[in-house]
């Protein structure tokens, strides 16, 4: 308790820091990654990827980022055994992100592919289980955590697969492909804005407190989806046949109109990142803030106040504009074999498993998920080449981030202690 | 096709950042056109995005630029054998060499592309048939080089007899590799629709046109075979055997195309 009344500030001002650095990193990274096929596909330029991205990130990050961020803040953790001592929490969470942020860095300039929410929650679990005691550890939930980082890449592979197979049909092997693909792409473009507002939406927005039946919901996400479809309308009509790309690649001018709506699910997949990723760097921030500010409550009952949420997308946004759009020249360059077509299948699977995941509170891997998705375009014989070595990379990658998370925040975790004692 | 050359050049010209001209090796100029190998690491992702490793350049484009250089090298056969007529033995030798770099540069490309085939590969074909596709489009290109070659190291004299029908057998080859190569052309948009639908019957219409023409050329040839015999009295008996080897070396091209067909086949029914 006195720990806190002595060094409640510096405790809040590093926690800042740390958040920031943290969404700093995701920013840099994930978001990039999840931006880059879009860019590679030719939708979007770097410049307007980063237009979408903060827009989008931030508006991912307050209406839907709510419930990843409890359980970051308190769903892995059961704190009931050091209520007395609600420094160590603080210690714990300040630790957690440390230990996150720095396995971030070091991984990014390996070129490893870690996920920051495997580190954030590795890194949890570490101190919890030295700083705490085992029991403190809520793990039921975790095992839920786990078994979503294996199930995710599986859904969004699934949606993508029969996305890809729906596109055949409706138009890929029709007589006339051109004219289909126009007549079809705005019942695509309203089930981004659809399945992404119902998702978030349904049954209300609580940390905003917005109250919506489940009625309301569905008729409020119609009415977004059929907003998204008249903008879709608008830049499709733009869309001229080219008769000379079309001698090269008969399906050119499909392709086409297929670029605009990318646009749609790159902003569909910013929206998803920051619903599920600022709560990584922000949930342990808002631990933190809260603990501190309630003067040593370590069951954290307060709500979280929105401007944490700001201030990780903010966070997010910088990492984006200032190392990020870096790497989404390289990964855009790189990912020149991902078609409009397979692009916008991959990307709405991705973002609507994501969301789905961030409604149910659990801290997936965007980047696995797509991943995921891209596999399952393969799977249904849509794209070249597709080399495995990278899924096995990605299970390795499983395997080492979470113990290297969870030793960095032990050690992190007890150097704190040292020094604030 | 001599208005190939440019755009190749052009192409190379923006892969290697050298500005186009006859400097270039023809290593040089393969590696210009394939960058298959994923950036200039090979193997393993060296990226934070395990995307940007797991979208591989697509294999079915290497294919189609060795039949295009293969098939430039078949059209060059009516010419060898124009030359041949004229006793112009300058310009065979011409020819001849010319045949010669394109079949080395097809080579090339193969042995290129069997080395960025990993097992690894996710395809929506089986490696195993990609590779023997493009073994088979190779044969054709060695099946022109034989011949040529032959007609380097002997002066050869066309014998009358069977001369309208060797032309006839020329064009023959020449239709039956071009159909080959529109078949071939057709392979990204058959991955585009997943080796369904009316793509695959357009495909399966083109098999069954070279199986035709394969089964024509062979009447051809044994026409000719016939003709030849009846006349091998007549000849010079090393020149009338060396005739019957090219004869069969011509004969060999269209079985080739007949056999990348029934590739394209496999890919279509797996």
């Amino acid at each position: 308790m006195e720990v806190i009344a002595a060094y409640g500030t510096i405790l809040i001002v590093l926690a800042v820091i740390f958040g920031l650095y943290m969404t700093w990193g995701v920013g840099a990274n994930d978001l990039a990654n999840a931006m880059g096929t879009s860019v590679g596909a030719g939708a979007v330029t770097v410049k307007q990827a980063i237009g979408i991205a903060i827009v989008f990130e931030f508006a991912g990050a307050v209406l839907a980022g709510g419930n990843v961020t409890k359980t970051i803040r308190k769903g892995i953790i059961d704190p009931t055994a050091i209520t007395s001592s609600p420094e160590i929490l603080v210690y714990g969470m300040l630790a957690a992100l440390l230990a996150a942020a720095v396995w971030l860095m070091i991984a990014s300039s390996r070129g490893w592919p870690v996920s920051t929410t495997h580190s954030i929650v590795g890194a949890l679990i570490g101190f919890a289980v030295v700083g705490i005691g085992p029991d403190a550890v809520n793990w039921g939930k975790v095992g839920k955590i786990v078994a979503s980082w294996v199930i995710s890449p599986l859904i969004g592979g699934t949606i993508a697969f029969l996305l890809v197979m729906s596109t055949r049909k409706l138009i890929f092997n029709t007589d006339n492909p051109l004219k289909n693909a126009k007549k079809y792409a705005p019942f695509y473009i309203f089930l981004v804005g659809f399945v992404i507002s119902l998702v978030t939406l349904f049954k209300g927005l609580k940390h905003l407190n917005v109250e919506l039946t489940a009625v309301q919901s569905f008729g409020l996400a119609i009415l977004i989806g059929l907003l998204t479809s008249a903008v879709g309308i608008f830049f499709i009509r733009k869309v001229k046949e080219d008769p000379e790309a079309d001698k090269d690649f008969h399906f050119a001018s499909v392709e086409k109109v297929f670029t605009p709506m990318m646009l749609f699910t790159a902003c569909s997949m910013a929206f998803a990142h920051g619903s599920n990723d600022v709560a990584n760097g922000i949930g342990p921030l808002a631990a933190v803030i809260s603990i501190v500010t309630s003067g040593g409550e370590v069951m954290q009952s307060s709500e979280m106040p929105v401007w944490i949420l700001v201030v990780g997308g903010t966070g997010i946004v910088l990492g984006l504009v200032t190392l990020g759009y870096k790497v989404m020249l390289t990964v855009g360059t790189k990912i020149t074999e991902l078609t409009p077509s397979r692009g916008f299948c991959a990307e709405l699977a991705a973002a609507s498993t994501v969301v789905l995941a961030s409604r149910t509170g659990l801290p997936v891997s965007t980047t696995h998920i797509l991943v995921g998705s891209v596999l399952g375009v393969g799977l249904a014989r849509g794209i070249g080449a597709l080399d495995l070595r990278v899924v096995l990379n990605i299970i390795i990658s499983w395997i080492v981030t979470l113990p290297a998370g969870a030793v960095m925040a032990m050690v992190f975790f007890f150097f704190l202690k040292g020094v604030f004692g | 096709m001599a208005m190939q050359a440019p755009a190749k050049r052009d192409e190379v010209a923006r892969n290697t950042g050298k500005p186009p001209g006859n400097s270039l090796s023809t290593a040089e100029k393969v590696a210009g056109w394939y960058p298959f190998i994923y950036g200039e690491k090979s193997m393993v992702a060296m990226s934070t995005n395990p995307l940007a490793g797991l979208l591989r350049k697509s294999p079915f484009k290497p294919i189609q630029q060795h039949m295009r250089t293969v098939y430039t090298c078949v059209e060059l056969l009516p010419s060898l054998f124009d030359a041949l007529h004229e006793r112009d033995l300058e310009k065979v030798q011409q020819v001849s060499s010319q045949i010669a770099t394109l079949e080395s540069e097809s080579d090339l490309i193969k042995s290129h592309y069997r080395h960025n085939m990993p097992k690894t590969l996710l395809l929506p074909v089986d490696r195993k048939d990609l590779l023997s596709l493009i073994h088979e489009q190779d044969a054709l290109a060695d099946s022109v080089e034989k011949i040529s070659q032959i007609l380097t190291m002997r002066d050869m004299v066309i014998p009358v007899a069977i001369k309208t029908g060797l032309d006839d057998l020329l064009r023959g080859t020449v239709e039956i590799s071009h159909q080959a190569l529109t078949m071939i052309e057709e392979l990204d948009e058959l991955v585009h629709v997943g080796f369904s639908g009316k793509e695959h019957d357009k495909v399966t219409r083109m098999i069954t046109g070279v199986r035709k023409s394969e089964h024509n050329i062979d009447k051809v040839l044994r026409t000719v075979n016939r003709t030849l015999f009846g006349v091998e009295q007549e000849l010079d008996p090393i020149s009338v055997i060396f005739w019957y080897k090219i004869i069969e070396e011509i004969g060999d091209i269209s079985d080739h195309a007949e056999n990348m067909a029934d590739r394209l086949l496999l890919f279509l029914s797996k």
